[in-house]
């Protein structure tokens, strides 16, 4: 298996160089059999791609340590789940994920659109392609080969980091890489189709998928301090630059080359209207975009211009991007409720009377019971404004179809999601960041307390919100579990084990654990977390003492970060209802400012 | 072995499908088939989206009745240039999906509005059809109006 995933990735190069070349000559050419062949291209590359990943996880499972990559990032001691995981634990299995994730989807958009957007289809599977064939040319070339052989077979590998060995920590990068690698599609879309954006929608999704590359180079070349730094090849960051530096200068020429059709043909009738509000929103982002990017290079800059590196850390981020983020808030709120083209000052007023009313409420609220964190106040406001308004968005939107239509209020409430699914998808978004923001102001009011603790000692936390968490130390055990009986044992567990009490009521036992590694000789924390609708109690173990059994715990209470999670989860459901395909064919909005005239069949004609 | 015989399999396997199209003349469909749209109707269809949005921008409060009529007054004029850019033949049973379909009745009902004198003549707003007065500025629409009763003679 492992053998066939590394001929599966050498040819997958020659295909993929292959599919880019026809998909731009079969387009420039209006060749139609060359298209084909360049769209299975993609579908073909991706198959391979997955035969690759099977190959690199075979070898995981199957402990073949004459490979250098499973070498260095599992053992045999490894639990399989982890092994698996192996695919994305170090710089060569996440370039090849990575390749993977972008492949599936290309698949994905080269599918959807078999029978839309063909005119400049081509160019976006060429371009697809082509980012593809960089990635494989990278892997193949840049001594970073997941196949690469050591030349001789070790008996056991060198583990994989105990940091990874989380299930949340497993699962973090291919979540967070689902997101990043897929900023290349509209990328393609983007210089295939000119004259679809506007010039800043333009410039703004070929920046964002520069900066993911740029992101890269900057954690994978260790110039900033970072546990991504794999730091065992600094070529591939410089190589990772300048495709960047290529793409920006393409994407440059492209732009300026069709500035002409890309001017906005309206222009903004009203100050007080949606299409301001988006603007500021648009620039808001941008704002926090540049805000984030300064403070992250600022080590690199003091270090270049005064000789010192120095770091900004979380002030200087809650600084700059909370009174950014409140503002994204606020406007999240107005955007929905003011009209298109045109607002007026009466209609503002009828619109925002209830929604403020909400917020001041909420403020005032808040303000008696004591609360008096400016932020935090600020949030929960704004919060509050935000959902009344979605709330009576879909509230008034209901009502009005149901009249026209003449529909029951379920029927009517479906039928206008159905008919406007961004709209929709959109505040149901919206809804979902107003909690996520709730949740991190809940941050404000986090409760610590640290204490040490002999078995059948208790210690008790009281929360923001009033709870009385109290916590009963019961005992401390030490294991050394093993995968297999021939291995040894992958870590060494001092278990702690604490019954936790929520106003007098058992909510559960806590088992916060630390962990030592023997074969990378790292210690880890692993948190015993128990969550409840409104809060999350984290007991975290500090200091362990076998023999005595004696524990120092730091337990902490914070307020509303359920919330969180929820809001995202919210998020997710928003974004799937406004992509969702529509039954039918939509308007392409590819169309809308472009002069493409169609040669008419023979025989359409009259 | 085997895996020799897998490789040169797969190896045959990728270039048999992905070079299939070039010798057998297959090809991919290189203009949007059941949906196609060219300028005008591309911007006929963003003036009729945008009246949409306008009649929801109304009925939910968000518009003065001025600011709704003058709006809807250019963006029907829009929508109407483009179709008249198609030498009137329209686009009609282009598409099979149901928006396509409702567009094409707005479409058909602003036609007949201009054609049946539904435009006022004092301020050239756009009226429904069938209204006798403008909704706008309360002239009425040239024609009489009809009593109960004698509408079909």
């Amino acid at each position: 298996m492992t053998i066939l995933g590394e001929i599966a990735l050498w040819i997958s190069l020659p295909v993929a160089l292959w599919g880019a070349a026809v998909s731009f000559a079969g387009g420039r050419l209006g060749r139609g059999d060359l298209v084909l062949s360049g769209e299975r291209t993609v579908h073909v590359v991706t198959i391979l791609l997955v035969l690759v990943s099977a190959g690199i996880i075979a070898a995981f499972l199957g402990n073949r340590y004459e490979y250098y990559y499973v070498v260095n990032y599992s053992n045999r001691e490894l639990d399989t789940y982890f092994k698996v995981a192996g695919l994305w634990a170090g710089q060569r299995g996440s370039l090849v994920f990575w390749t993977l994730l972008l492949s599936v989807f290309s698949s994905i958009a080269v599918f959807f659109n078999r029978r839309r957007n063909r005119e400049f289809m081509p160019y976006v599977s060429g371009t697809l392609l082509g980012i593809l064939s960089f990635l494989l040319i990278v892997l193949l070339f840049a001594e970073v080969n997941p196949f690469e052989r050591l030349g001789f077979t070790r008996f056991n590998g060198l583990g994989l980091n105990p940091q990874l060995q989380n299930y949340w920590m497993t699962i973090h990068p291919p979540t967070l890489y689902l997101g990043f690698t897929a900023f290349a599609v509209p990328f393609a879309f983007a210089v295939s189709a000119l004259g679809m954006l506007k010039v800043w929608n333009m410039v703004l999704v070929v920046l964002t998928f520069l900066l993911t590359i740029f992101a890269t180079f900057l954690t994978r070349s260790g110039l900033i301090e970072s546990v991504h730094s794999f730091a065992e090849n600094l070529t591939i960051a410089y190589i990772f630059l300048g495709f960047m530096g290529g793409m920006a200068i393409f994407a440059a020429i492209l732009i300026i080359h069709r500035l002409p059709s890309l001017r906005p043909e309206n222009q903004i009738q009203s100050f007080l209207s949606r299409e301001s509000a988006f603007l500021f929103n648009n620039l808001l982002f941008i704002g926090v975009t540049f805000a984030v990017i300064w403070g992250t290079l600022f080590p690199l800059i003091t270090e270049g211009f005064f000789g010192e590196t120095r770091n900004v850390g979380p002030p200087y981020f809650n600084r700059v991007n909370i009174p950014l983020g409140l503002m994204l808030l606020a406007l999240m709120g107005i955007g929905p409720v003011i009209a298109w083209r045109r607002a007026s000052k009466r209609n503002l007023r009828k619109n925002f009377t209830l929604p403020v009313a909400m917020g001041v409420a909420t403020l005032a609220v808040l303000l008696v019971a004591g609360v008096r964190h400016g932020m935090a106040l600020a949030t929960f406001a704004l919060a509050a404004f935000v959902m009344t308004i979605v709330v009576t968005e879909f509230w008034k939107g209901t009502k009005a179809r149901a009249r026209i239509a003449g529909e029951g209020i379920v029927s009517a409430f479906r039928g206008l999601v159905k008919r406007n699914r961004r709209r929709w998808g959109g505040y149901i978004v919206h809804a979902g960041v107003a909690l996520v923001f709730t949740g991190l102001a809940g941050a404000a009011f986090d409760a610590r307390v640290e204490q040490e603790m002999v078995p059948g000692e208790a210690m008790t936390v009281r929360s923001a919100l009033g709870s009385e968490y109290r916590l009963v130390y019961e005992s401390l055990s030490h294991t050394r579990p093993r995968v297999a009986d021939d291995v040894q044992e992958n870590d060494w567990r001092w278990t702690a084990l604490l019954t936790a009490y929520r106003d007098g009521e058992r909510i559960g036992v806590l088992r916060p654990e630390k962990r030592f590694y023997p074969v990378m000789e790292q210690t880890s924390t692993e948190v015993g977390i128990s969550s409840s609708v409104l809060e999350d109690l984290y007991v975290i173990p500090k200091d362990l003492e076998t023999g005595t059994d004696r524990a120092t715990f730091e337990v902490k209470v914070l307020p509303l970060v359920p919330w969180i999670w929820t809001g995202g989860m919210i998020v997710a459901i928003g974004t799937l209802v406004g992509l969702w395909p529509p039954r039918g064919v939509p308007v392409p909005s590819a169309v809308r400012e472009r002069a493409v005239r169609r040669p008419v069949p023979a025989g359409a004609a009259g | 072995m085997s895996v020799l015989i897998g490789g040169v399999l797969l190896g045959a396997g990728v270039l048999l499908f992905v070079l299939e199209p070039v010798f057998s003349g297959k090809s991919a469909p290189m203009y949007d088939g059941d949906d196609v749209f060219d300028e005008g109707a591309a911007r006929r269809r963003v003036a009729l989206t945008a009246l949409r949005d306008l009649e929801y921008d109304r009925a939910t409060g968000k518009l003065d009745e001025n600011d709704y009529g003058q709006l809807r007054t250019e963006l029907s004029r829009e929508a109407l240039e483009h179709l008249e850019d198609e030498g009137g033949g329209g686009d009609g049973g282009r598409g099979p999906d149901r928006a396509s379909r409702e567009l094409e009745e707005e479409i058909a009902e602003l036609r007949r509005a201009i054609r049946e004198g539904m435009q006022c003549g004092a301020c050239e707003h756009l009226n429904r059809l069938g209204a006798q007065f403008c909704g706008r500025c309360g002239e009425g629409l040239g024609r009489e109006p009809r009593m109960p009763g004698e509408g079909l003679s």
